[in-house]
């Protein structure tokens, strides 16, 4: 037997399997991002920092938009035409929408990139700095990486003096890093303590590794294995001899429950000891020359004398000056820190008169104080209307309002700012250092930092997560339609109803992808 | 013997075993092997139980020979301390027993084993309405669970933070992976949002399949009740399962893209100091999506349960379903409020008392519809003629089981109550009382009762015998006292069992002590032993069952007939086994599907497929057969 109604619909229910299914889909993906959705409900609403408001540019997010619905459009007119049995015209209009759904991505993938690259940083007095970080150099010119990439420049650097391995958790790039770096100067390093009596007893003095021997990975995967078999000899070794403990207590105890006799019975180590094998669970490495060893910031809990990273590896040492530097800063924020102002009852405008950018960088004094004066104007501006700068007004500069001082005080003569510059951010190259000043900001100060991907708040993980998901619906639906464009001629000379059916399916489930953005759209961008 | 028949057919050839058995795209081998996976994870999470039981009632013993001989030496190392249990791998234990249970043994039992298998042949299809998905459904459950278990091996082990996967604690544990896609933690919720795949493509197949491949004359109210908790099952996997996929992805972000959707500002750990994270997410939000999926889970098991029990006791106390329709609309309204309970397993966030006055209520309106189906089934027994068959047996254990099991969750849908026993092992005995003898009874009874059709033979009554008596018993001796510990203050996560809470002064141990809370631990601690020993009989009681399915696929008694049990519903008119397409002539129903000792008929059963002899009789107004007109037939 054939399952039935395939193509023709059934006649109580009036549906096709395919088109129950759909509904039924797309039910639940109305859960899903409904799930999503109060999300971000629950994230704004409880959020304990300023909400980023009409943070990103919308003009991209506006033609989009423009593209999704038109991509709506289209498809039906394709499924129309595949009605009509006209499969020309069902080429070009299927066409049009996967095309619709790959200018979406592209401009999607701009807009991503963009903020993948773009640094905040915000101060332990929670002012915040926006920018773009400073690239690793090589003699004044930009490094440039074997895959033609440039890197950033982002290091903590310590004066290392010993590091300390966890034996069985070290990670393998890591070593290689530190080991590179301490040859790049010329610095050994090597094993501090000897490992001891790994071949017999732990009282014998036969010896695994000397003391000295140099650091490579080689070393420390040879004691992690003998380490990891004298780890799991010892523990056979002391389950046995607890289970003959507890023999003997029990029958010394009769009567007597577990718990009763529990802190009778142990393992007795001196006893043990000449059958145990030694374990060596740290390695702890000499510099003999100290040397410079620099580390991602997100790899380091740093600290000065003992710095740890995240693979459990201690390195001992000077914590040197390793600043943030900024080649460009493109926007300073004080909403955070006039929300904490307002909240301990300090006057917002002392509190950032105290700040450390506004202490430590003239350039930052000097914009705050042109700053304060547009504010002032649209003040008066608005009062007109009987309406009020908004928090955002007041305490944020952006690179909009550096573009426009730099304009009036005839630093460049670049306008206001370009079609360009609204998708892919400002253009340092033409409006230079005047506009877009320099800055390093010592590491002491820094609270937090991150490039403006999920981790640098709720709004950016809500809003990264939703766009994404949206993404991979926008591929996946461009798929399955781009399928029937290039695979479904087959299908349309022996079964054109089926066909038509299939992108009717595809259609309903493109209307909902459409759907999603267009409540994305206005939370995101306008709200 | 029609599939013999079917398979000398020279238009039918057999396909490739790799297509048969393993990529099959066939409903009953697509069950067959959701069923044997399933009981495979339920075996694995049970062990992990069995191992977590000893250190609740031992522990300061080693693990016993017998319960840790397979493992290497090198990872006893590393999970065990002088051969003891942990507290962090009772943790993991804990937390991937209850994943186990749940995610990957029960639901796939119930819903993906029976639901396969049983419903498209109960409503006269010829498979599933996509039978490609549904190959992908079982596939996609495979390699989740199979995800979430291989972490067992890795540096991390497996997930940690219980199965709620409560964050920040869910967030951060495993945080000294440097590579987060390859801990434990992180590795369950990929494993997670494959599970919840699967179980979204099985739901929209499942319900597509009901509502348009039902046969000819296959009306609503004709549908056995089993069909019908497939469909409310079906919508409550389609409809809650998405907001803890929600919930999955952004805990997946949380640990791979370091954002802080559910953790909190400020947030200090002992590991790691101060979290290098933004803060501002809340942690209640997690909480809240997944018991949105958390409570309509509760009924994805148990439906499932109900389903197979309701065609059992039918059938063998010869006497229709009572109240059928009454049964079809309280499944029906539990599945609608089986969604605006959740907040009651969150109680003790602090919630406003008018939120917990109004999850109060759903939850105490909730246990009406779960009452009238008990207690229709219970009802069908009244004045039938009984047979204890093996089937019997388990549906009639079921309903006294899982009336324990539901009255019990009573104290804790009220806040004033649930204040005190929440997170005791009072709400464990409750809910183990639920699913183990209640939903696995039910579920046993299905095999049995099924069992005949899939192979031909019966399963071995004496086998049976010597599987539910130690079963029962045990199932009891395990859960009730959990019940007074719980009442008594016992917390449910306890690795030691209360050990930690004795006043042990050396050498006056047991004696009376002034801090009360160590006496009262020092009254009930003993009662671990019992319900350890009994959890071990327990999986001894499991052995002659396993016995059974393998010996009787070969060795049991050959069925009579295609309907050995003289069953009304449709899938009892395909050959035995089944084959490929189920039913040799087009199925067309003709009645309601309980007609058990109709006074107008001679036997003491009339299949829904059965033509009326008698156009003029009495009985044809009730039957409406009028098949025809409900579709045309150039379809087909």
């Amino acid at each position: 037997m054939e399952i039935p109604y395939i193509v023709k619909a059934r006649k109580d229910t009036g549906l096709t399997n395919s088109k129950i299914a759909i509904w039924l889909f797309l039910a639940s993906e109305v859960m899903l991002f409904g799930g999503f959705f109060s999300a971000y409900v629950f994230m704004r609403i409880g959020a304990d920092y300023p909400w980023p408001e009409r943070t990103l540019p919308v003009l991209p997010g506006l033609i989009n938009t423009f593209i999704l619905i038109a991509s709506s459009v289209t498809v039906v007119f394709a499924w129309a035409a595949l009605k009509l049995r006209k499969w020309r015209q069902f080429q070009i209009f299927m066409g049009a929408t996967v095309l619709c759904a790959a200018i979406f991505m592209c401009l999607k993938a701009v807009e991503y990139n963009v903020k993948f690259h773009h640094q905040a940083v915000r101060l332990n007095d929670y002012s915040i700095i926006e920018g773009h970080l400073d690239y690793k150099k090589d003699k004044d010119k930009n490094y440039i990486k074997k895959d033609g990439k440039k890197i950033e420049y982002n290091l903590i650097n310590i004066k290392a003096e010993s590091v300390i391995f966890s034996t069985v958790r070290f990670h393998k790039p890591w070593v290689e890093q530190i080991l590179e770096q301490a040859e790049e100067q010329g610095s050994k390093m090597v094993l501090t303590e000897p490992y001891q009596g790994a071949d017999g007893r732990a009282d014998a003095k036969t010896t695994y590794v000397e003391a000295g021997t140099e650091l490579s990975l080689d070393l420390l995967l040879k004691i992690r294995e003998q380490h990891l078999k004298a780890r799991a000899h010892n523990q056979k070794l002391r389950a046995d001899a607890l289970r003959c403990a507890w023999q003997i207590a029990k029958d010394a105890n009769p009567g007597k429950r577990g718990w009763e006799i529990s802190d009778q019975v142990g393992v007795d180590a001196e006893k043990l000891k000449p059958d145990m094998l030694t374990e060596m669970g740290a390695i702890s490495f000499k510099i003999d020359s100290a040397a410079k060893l620099s580390f991602k910031p997100k790899n380091i809990k740093e600290a000065d004398g003992q710095s740890r990273l995240r693979d459990d590896t201690v390195i001992k040492g000077k914590l040197l000056e390793s600043p943030m530097k900024f080649h460009h800063v493109d926007a300073i924020d004080f909403q955070y820190l006039a929300m904490k102002a307002v909240q301990k009852g300090i006057d917002p405008m002392v509190a950032i008169e105290n700040s450390w950018i506004i202490q430590n960088a003239d350039f930052a004094k000097e914009a705050w104080e042109w700053h304060c004066e547009e504010v002032e104007k649209l003040e008066k501006e608005l009062a007109k209307q009987d309406r009020e700068p908004t928090l955002k007004d007041r305490y944020r500069i952006g690179w909009k309002e550096f573009s426009k001082k730099a304009e009036q005080e005839g630093m460049t003569d670049m306008g206001d700012w370009t079609i360009l510059e609204e998708f892919k951010g400002p253009n340092y190259a033409a409006r230079g250092e005047e506009t877009f000043p320099h800055l390093a900001v010592p590491r002491g100060e820094i609270a937090f930092a991150s490039k403006f991907v999920p981790q640098w708040n709720t709004y950016y993980a809500i809003y990264f997560t939703i766009t994404g998901l949206h993404g991979l619906h926008v591929i996946g639906g461009a798929l399955v339609l781009g399928y029937y464009l290039f695979f479904g001629r087959r299908m349309y000379e022996t079964n054109p109803e089926w066909l038509a059916n299939r992108v009717e399916v595809g259609g309903l489930f493109w209307h909902f992808v459409d759907l999603i953005w267009i409540f994305a759209f206005p939370i995101f961008y306008l709200m | 013997m029609s599939a013999d028949a079917h398979s000398h057919d020279d238009h039918h050839h057999d396909p490739p075993f790799w297509k048969k058995y393993i990529f099959s795209t066939d409903h009953k081998m697509i069950g067959l092997q959701y069923g044997i996976t399933a009981m495979l994870f339920l075996a694995f999470g049970f062990y992990l139980m069995m191992v977590m039981r000893w250190s609740i009632a031992y522990p300061h013993q080693p693990l016993p020979e017998w319960m840790s001989f397979f493992l290497t030496d090198d990872w006893k190392a590393r999970w065990l301390s002088d051969g003891k249990l942990t507290g962090e791998t009772y943790n993991m234990f804990g937390a991937m027993h209850g994943t186990i249970m749940v995610f990957l043994g029960i639901v796939p039992l119930g819903f993906g084993a029976f639901g396969n298998y049983v419903t498209p042949l109960q409503i006269g299809a010829p498979d599933m309405a996509f039978p490609r998905l549904n190959m992908a459904s079982y596939w996609i459950y495979l390699i989740g669970g199979l995800i979430m278990c291989a972490s067992f091996f890795m540096e991390s082990g497996a997930a940690k933070s219980g199965w709620t996967n409560y964050s920040p604690l869910a967030g951060f544990a495993d945080g000294q992976i440097v590579n987060q896609w390859l801990a434990g933690q992180t590795q369950w919720l990929i494993g997670l949002v494959c599970l919840i795949t699967s179980s979204l493509l099985g739901s929209v197949n499942f319900i597509t399949t009901i509502i348009n491949l039902r046969a000819r004359g296959m009306t609503w109210m004709r549908m056995p009740f089993f069909v019908w908790s497939m469909l409310v099952t079906g919508f409550l996997l389609l409809l809650a399962f998405p907001p803890l996929e929600a919930a999955g992805i952004m805990q997946l972000m949380d640990r791979v893209a370091h954002s802080s959707f559910f953790m909190p500002t400020g947030l200090f750990t002992s590991q790691t100091g101060l979290a290098e994270l933004s803060g501002g997410g809340s942690p209640l939000l997690f909480q809240h999506l997944f018991w949105f999926l958390g409570h309509p889970e509760v009924y994805v098991l148990l439906l499932p349960a109900f389903a197979c029990v309701s065609d059992v006791i039918p059938v063998n106390s010869r006497k229709p379903l009572w109240g059928y329709k009454g049964m079809v609309y309280m499944v029906l309204v539990l599945g609608f409020l089986s969604f605006i309970v959740w907040a009651h397993h969150m109680y003790m966030t602090g919630m406003g008392p008018v939120i917990s006055t109004f999850f109060q209520t759903t939850t105490v309106l909730i246990s009406v519809p779960s009452v009238v189906i008990i207690t229709s089934l219970l009802i069908s027994l009244w004045g039938g003629s009984i047979k204890f068959t093996p089937p019997m047996m388990w549906a009639c254990a079921f309903i006294p089981m899982f009336g324990i099991g539901g009255l019990t969750g009573l104290p804790l849908a009220f806040n004033l109550a649930d204040l005190h026993l929440h997170d005791t092992y009072y709400v464990i005995g409750h809910f183990h009382y639920v699913v183990a003898p209640g939903i696995l009874f039910g579920l046993f009874a299905g095999v049995l009762h099924w069992y005949p059709k899939i192979t031909g033979r019966y399963m071995s009554s004496w086998l049976n015998q010597l599987h539910f008596w130690p079963s029962l018993i045990c199932m009891n001796v395990i859960f009730a006292p959990m019940l007074l510990q719980g009442m008594a203050g016992f917390h449910r996560r306890w690795y030691n069992g209360g050990d930690g809470y004795l006043d042990k002064i050396a050498g006056k141990a047991g004696e009376e002590s002034a801090n009360i809370f160590a006496n009262t631990v020092a009254q009930h601690i003993d009662l671990n032993i019992l319900m350890s020993m009994g959890a071990w009989t327990l999986a001894l009681a499991q052995i002659p069952f396993v016995i059974n399915l393998f010996i009787s696929w070969k060795t049991g008694k050959k069925v009579e007939s295609d309907n050995p049990w003289n069953a009304t519903t449709l899938e009892w008119a395909t050959p035995t086994p089944p084959g490929h397409g189920n039913f040799t002539t087009e199925p067309v129903v003709y009645r309601g599907p309980y007609e058990y000792s109709r006074a107008d008929h001679d036997e003491d059963y009339l299949p829904q497929w059965v033509e009326p002899k008698n156009k003029t009789a009495a009985s044809v107004s009730q039957d409406k057969a009028e098949p025809a007109a409900l579709e045309d037939k150039s379809d087909a």
